[in-house]
Order: C-alpha cells, then sequence, then structure tokens
C-alpha cells in the first residue's frame, strides 16, 4: 500500500483515539508495525524537508551535512527519475537540483515537476557549475523559483532557501 | 502524332514554300526569254557580220579576177602573138576560179585558150547564135558577166566577157568560164557546220545552196509556201540588193518549231547584183545559251558546293566551339559544386568545432566548479564550527579527495594545451614495458578493485624494452586502464598484450600493445571520433561516464609524440581493444 494512503488512515485513527499505540494502529490497518512507527515517525517530523538532487556525491554529501545542521530534515537523490520520484513521495518543502546529471539532465526534471500538479507547487533552487546568462534564463523561465551558481557562498544558499520557503508558507 | 497547331504550321510553311518556288520559276523563265531574245540578237547580229564577211570576200575575190582579165586585155601593145596563151596560163593558175580562158577574135571564133583541153578551138558564136552577149561587149566597150547557167561543157558557171579594143578598135573579146565549184572551193572553211550559206541571183534564183535543198537554178520563190510571210519578205529584200536579218519558222527540217535565222548581205560584181545568205537553225542560239547555262549553272554549282563546305566546317567548329565551352561550363560547375559542397561540409564541421568547444568549455566549468562547489561548501560550514570530530573529519577528507580531483583536471587541461601547441617534452629512453605496465597497474588498483575488475597482463619477455618517455607511457596505460574500467561493467576483464610487428624485416621493428575490455564498445560511427579533443560520445549534461573527454586525445597525443600510433578497433556491446605502437629498444 502506498505511502500517501496509509498517511491519511494513520492520522485517521489517531484523530479518533489520540493514545492509541503504534501496535494498535499496525493491527487496524493490517500493516507492518515498523512501516507504521515510520510513517508516524515521518508524519512527526516538524522539520521543513529539503530534496537535494546532484549527481556528485561530494557535493551533496557536503551540502546535507550543512543543511541538516542548519535544521532541515535533508533528503537526496543521485539523478534525475529518482529526483522526481522522492518529490512526489517525500513531499519536500523545497528542491535543490543541479543541472549536469545522468540520464535526465536538471531542466527537464525542473520541467516535469512544474508541469505536474502534485509536484508544481514545490519551490525549486537550481545549483549549476554553468555561469552563463543563457542558462540561468533557461532555468527560470523553465518554472525554477532560484537559481544558485557553483561554488556558492553557503551563508547565501541558505538565505535563498529561506526565502524560498518564506514564499511557498505564504 | 502532330497536334492540330503543328498541322497548321505545317499547311503554312507548304504553301510559303509554294509559293516562293511558283515565283521562283516565273522569274526565272521570265529572265530566260529576255535572255534568249537578247542571245538571238547578239547571234544574228554576230551572224551578219560573218555574212557580210563572206560576200565582201566573195565581191573582192570574183571583181579580182575579173580585173586581172581587164589589164589582160588593155595590154598596150596590143594583142600578143600567141593571142594571150601565155597570159591565160599565168592567170588561169594565180586566179584558181576559172574553169577556161579563152580569146575570141572580132568574128566570134574561139582562136586561142588555156587549158587547150578545154579549148573549142574554132567555135564560131555566129554560127551557134551564141553573140549576144558578144554583141552586147563590142558595143558597151565594158566587161559583162552572164548569169551562172549549164554550159556545153556540163559545168555550172559563168561567162566573163572582157573586151579587147586597140586603138580604138575591137578586136575581140576574152571569155572566161568561174566554175561555182572553184569559187565555192575559196570558202570552204568559211563557215561552220551548223551554217549553211546559200547565194541568190537578182532574180531571186538560187545560184548556190550549201545544204543541197535546193536545186541549182532553181527559183527560190518556188520553194516558199503561201503562209511564209516573212520568208517571202526577207528574199524580196535579198533580190533589191539590201542586208539585214530575218527569221522564219522552220518547217521543213525536225526544227519542232523553232525558228530558222538568217542573215543576209549583198554581192555585187560588175553587171551582177547577188545576195549571200546565212541561215541557221535556232537551236543554235538555244545550244550557246544551254552552255551559258551549264557553265553557270557549274559555277553556281560549285560556288553552292564551296559555301556549303565552308559553312558546314564553321558550322563544326562553332558546334564543337559550342559543345567545348558547354563542358567546360559543366566542369567549373562541378567544381564549384565540388566546391560548395565542400565549403559546406566545412562549415558544418566549423559548427560542429564550435559546438565542441561550446560543450568543452561547460564541461571544463563543471568540472572545475564541482569540487570546488563540495570543497568551499565544506570549508564555509566548518568555519561555522558547528559540527561534531566526526563530522569534521569527513568534510576534512572530502575537502582533500576534491584537492586531487581538481589537480588532476588542471594537469589534463595543462597536457592538452602542451600537445596542442608541441611544446610537450617526451624523454625518451629505453623503457622496460613490465616495470611500467606494473608502475600504472598500481595507480589504478583501487578502480580496478572497486569495480571488481580483473587485469591481466600478457607481455612476452623478449618485448621487454621500447623507446618511450617513462612517465607519459604510465599515463598512457593509466587512461586507457582508466578509460576501460570505466567502461566495463563490474566483474569484467581487462587484458593489456603486447606483439612485434615489422612492417620491414631490416629496417624498423615496432611493438603493438593492445589494451582490450569485454565493455560497452563503441559503434562504428564514433570510432573514427574517439581521439578527437572534447569528444565524448555522448557529451550531453547526461552523459553516464565522468571525465571532460581529454584522456583519449591526450593518449594519442602521448603515443605520437613517442613516435608511435594509436587505433582502435570495437563492437559494440563486446567491448573495445585500443591499439597503440612503439619503437622496440634494439640494446
Amino acid at each position: 500500500m502506498d505511502a500517501e494512503k496509509i498517511d491519511p488512515r494513520i492520522l485517521a485513527l489517531m484523530d479518533e483515539n489520540p493514545g492509541i499505540s503504534t501496535a494498535e494502529i499496525a493491527s487496524s490497518l493490517a500493516l507492518d508495525e515498523d512501516l507504521v512507527r515510520q510513517r508516524i515517525d515521518f508524519l512527526a517530523d516538524t522539520r521543513e524537508k529539503l530534496l537535494i538532487v546532484d549527481e556528485e556525491i561530494d557535493a551533496l554529501t557536503a551540502l546535507k551535512v550543512a543543511l541538516e545542521a542548519e535544521g532541515y530534515n535533508v533528503i537526496v537523490a543521485r539523478d534525475g527519475f529518482e529526483g522526481i520520484e522522492k518529490a512526489r513521495t517525500e513531499n519536500p518543502d523545497a528542491i535543490l537540483l543541479d543541472i549536469m546529471m545522468p540520464g535526465m539532465d536538471g531542466f527537464e526534471v525542473c520541467k516535469r515537476l512544474k508541469s505536474d500538479p502534485s509536484s508544481e507547487h514545490i519551490p525549486v533552487i537550481m545549483l549549476t557549475a554553468k555561469g552563463e546568462t543563457d542558462d540561468k534564463v533557461e532555468g527560470l523561465d523553465i518554472g525554477a523559483d532560484d537559481y544558485v551558481t557553483k561554488p556558492f557562498n553557503l551563508m547565501e544558499l541558505k538565505a535563498r532557501i529561506r526565502t524560498v520557503l518564506r514564499r511557498s508558507n505564504i | 502524332m502532330w497536334d492540330k497547331k503543328n498541322r497548321w504550321s505545317l499547311v503554312i510553311f507548304a504553301v510559303i514554300v509554294l509559293l516562293l518556288v511558283g515565283s521562283i520559276v516565273f522569274f526565272w523563265m521570265k529572265a530566260n526569254n529576255e535572255v534568249r531574245s537578247i542571245m538571238e540578237d547578239q547571234y544574228q547580229n554576230q551572224q551578219l557580220i560573218l555574212t557580210q564577211y563572206i560576200s565582201s570576200s566573195l565581191e573582192e575575190l570574183l571583181n579580182e579576177r575579173v580585173l586581172l582579165l581587164e589589164v589582160t586585155a588593155k595590154n598596150e601593145q596590143g594583142i600578143p602573138d600567141d593571142n594571150f596563151v601565155s597570159d591565160f596560163e599565168t592567170i588561169y593558175r594565180a586566179a584558181e576560179i576559172y574553169y577556161v580562158l579563152e580569146f575570141i577574135d572580132a568574128n566570134g571564133t574561139v582562136i586561142s585558150g588555156y587549158p587547150s583541153a578545154n579549148v573549142p578551138y574554132g567555135y564560131n558564136l555566129y554560127e551557134n547564135d551564141n553573140e549576144w552577149a558578144f554583141e552586147h561587149v563590142r558595143k558597151s566597150g565594158e566587161v559583162h558577166i552572164s548569169e551562172p547557167a549549164m554550159t556545153m561543157e556540163g559545168i555550172f558557171g559563168s561567162f566573163v566577157w572582157v573586151p579587147v579594143f586597140e586603138n580604138g578598135t575591137f578586136r575581140g573579146t576574152i571569155f572566161g568560164i568561174v566554175s561555182d565549184e572553184n569559187i565555192i572551193r575559196q570558202f570552204d572553211t568559211a563557215s561552220n557546220s551548223s551554217n549553211t550559206v546559200y547565194l541568190l541571183n537578182s532574180k531571186g534564183e538560187v545560184i548556190y545552196d550549201q545544204s543541197g535543198m535546193y536545186g541549182k537554178g532553181t527559183s527560190y520563190f518556188d520553194h516558199i509556201s503561201g503562209d511564209e510571210p516573212e520568208r517571202l519578205d526577207m528574199v524580196r529584200a535579198q533580190i533589191n540588193g539590201m542586208e539585214g536579218n530575218g527569221k522564219y519558222p522552220d518547217t521543213v527540217s525536225n526544227g519542232h518549231g523553232q525558228d530558222i535565222l538568217v542573215s543576209y548581205s549583198p554581192v555585187t560584181w560588175y553587171n551582177k547584183n547577188w545576195s549571200l545568205g546565212i541561215l541557221s537553225p535556232g537551236n543554235e542560239v538555244d545550244k550557246i545559251i544551254v552552255s551559258v547555262y551549264v557553265k553557270l549553272f557549274t559555277v553556281t554549282g560549285l560556288s553552292v558546293l564551296f559555301i556549303l563546305f565552308l559553312s558546314s566546317q564553321v558550322y563544326f567548329i562553332l558546334l564543337n566551339w559550342n559543345r567545348s565551352l558547354e563542358q567546360e561550363v559543366e566542369k567549373k560547375t562541378h567544381e564549384l559544386q565540388r566546391s560548395n559542397e565542400s565549403l559546406v561540409s566545412a562549415n558544418l564541421k566549423l559548427q560542429e568545432l564550435d559546438r565542441l568547444k561550446t560543450e568543452f568549455l561547460s564541461m571544463v566549468s563543471h568540472e572545475l566548479k564541482t569540487p570546488l562547489t563540495a570543497m568551499k561548501t565544506s570549508s564555509e560550514f566548518l568555519l561555522e564550527e558547528k559540527c561534531d570530530y566526526d563530522t569534521r573529519k569527513q568534510l576534512l577528507a572530502l575537502i582533500n579527495r576534491n584537492v586531487d580531483r581538481q589537480a588532476r583536471m588542471v594537469d589534463d587541461l595543462l597536457d592538452v594545451s602542451r600537445i596542442e601547441s608541441n611544446r610537450m617534452r617526451f624523454e625518451m629512453e629505453s623503457v622496460d614495458l613490465h616495470e611500467v605496465l606494473d608502475h600504472s597497474l598500481e595507480n589504478i588498483r583501487r578502480l580496478s578493485e572497486d569495480k571488481d575488475i580483473e587485469i591481466r597482463a600478457d607481455i612476452a619477455e623478449s618485448l621487454a624494452h621500447v623507446r618511450a618517455d617513462r612517465d607519459k607511457l604510465v599515463q598512457v596505460f593509466v587512461n586507457l586502464l582508466n578509460n576501460a574500467i570505466k567502461f566495463t561493467p563490474g566483474g569484467g576483464e581487462i587484458t593489456v598484450s603486447a606483439q612485434e610487428v615489422s612492417q620491414d624485416e631490416e629496417v624498423s621493428q615496432d611493438v603493438e600493445i593492445s589494451v582490450r575490455d569485454n565493455g560497452i564498445g563503441i559503434d562504428a560511427e564514433n570510432l573514427e571520433r574517439v581521439f578527437d579533443k572534447f569528444y565524448q560520445i555522448d557529451s550531453t549534461s547526461t552523459r553516464k561516464a565522468g571525465g571532460c573527454g581529454l584522456g583519449l586525445s591526450i593518449t594519442k597525443g602521448l603515443v605520437e609524440g613517442m613516435g608511435g600510433s594509436i587505433r582502435v578497433e570495437s563492437e559494440p556491446g563486446k567491448g573495445s581493444t585500443f591499439i597503440f605502437t612503439l619503437a622496440k629498444d634494439r640494446l
């Protein structure tokens, strides 16, 4: 069963009976208790969630560590397909998207995210090594909310993340 | 299969041709008639001149011959003793026209003559009633010439009577017979074959007719039928001693309605007024016209042939010229097309090169900026001093790794730059292949072990030494092995082998070293280009393999810099083999 379908039912059960235990939920929904606990942890996590999509493991790692320390719930994807998949299932609050990636590049990922109703509302910040103006325009034209050029200043990136998140919360 | 339009044009064309031909024939016939009448006039004038010539010659001849007799008759010494016989002999021989010359005394008796065989000695005119002319001469004292007639000797001729006076006393006459045969002999060559000559006397009697149609002594009028007025007029003019031209239709000979052209001129011989006529058939004119036309047409024909020949030559020359011009144009067009095509392909190549350059720059930018980003993010985070010991260590290792990566990238770019500008230095020495390969394998051991790829070396001991730059050869091996590992799935196998190849047994011997993998391979389309700078089979931003497309280009530059060559053989899905050659070290 999909997480999306499980979550509303878990929430419904918890609404009826605020003191319900995970074992009880699992048995009433005929699910594994571990999965139920994971979903409850997930639902209980109130941190803002960021999805980073980047091919480069080192860049990914460094950014993940830095942003987690900032108090974000960071999830990662190593390519475009994985990025789209996680954007749908994890419903992140913002996406940091690299452009040069194997399989599907960042532009295409952004285009698909913005054309899908289930993910169009998620702000996207493009990260790229390319510095050309054309690329910037292209990034914004296809619906990216912001654009950060590698190598970026960490403080600046954090500020931009805060900005897009604040904007989307209004 | 002509359409209507063509048929109409054909009809119009035929009408025009007929009109042209008709008018040409009409004008030609008109011109022909004019020419004919002009020619006829000319011919008759010529014939008249001839007639005048002949008649005057005849007149002169006859008068001269008679004059000889007159001179003899007026001899101042009187009648010679031999009664003129010796004079007669001289005159007879000189004049050549007399049948006989006689002397008749005052009594009318023939007393001498020459040639004596023709002389009727003792013949008396009075006794034979032939005294009329004798009497006439005695009375008038003038020379008398009788009408030509058949003589008693049986010849046709005229009698010439010349009176002989001595001191005013009539002593007799000199008598001569002029035979027509003898006269004609003088003019044998006077006229050509087609003309015939006739002679009429003042009564219109035929004295002579060359054609033999009319008998001597017959009247010419008897030979003219009633419906020949032109001919009648003409004969009258002749009798009246006139000269001129005339023509009448030929009814006798098979002249087919042709005119007979006549010219006539008078001949005056003492008391005789004769008329000489020359007639010729009208087709003589036609013959001349035809001969003129034949000449004209021959010349025209030859000229036309000559013109045709010349124009055909000119035509062929122009045609050939035109053809060679066309060929030239075609050739030039072809050359232009070719150069155009080569320009287009050069342009495409340039565009491709430009695209590759742009992609290369973006690639370099990405490759340089990615490690920088990781380092910068890590170092900035470290500066924030929010992390624990483990995280710090992890980030420092990350920074270190990316510094190395950056350094490698910079090295590659420098190598490309050096190779491009021929500034790469090669320190050639004798290198042990085994040692170099071991060193190279050590360099990439971690990579191969990570992907669980086995690398096998298969190099004979005898091939140990090659001429090469040690470090560059290591780089070549590392690049090729790296490349092989990158494109070979985990658990695959890479083989490095070497063998000798001899292009020329005496001069040089090369060692061929191959690095074979059983990875994804390269399709034929891309095979030729894998050594191009900046080239990546998948050069889009979505490429699966890392690197910026310089490895093989650098490798090629290094191998060629060491005097070798490199090539690749591959089959998609089965793997690729990179083969490079180096000179074997002879020591």
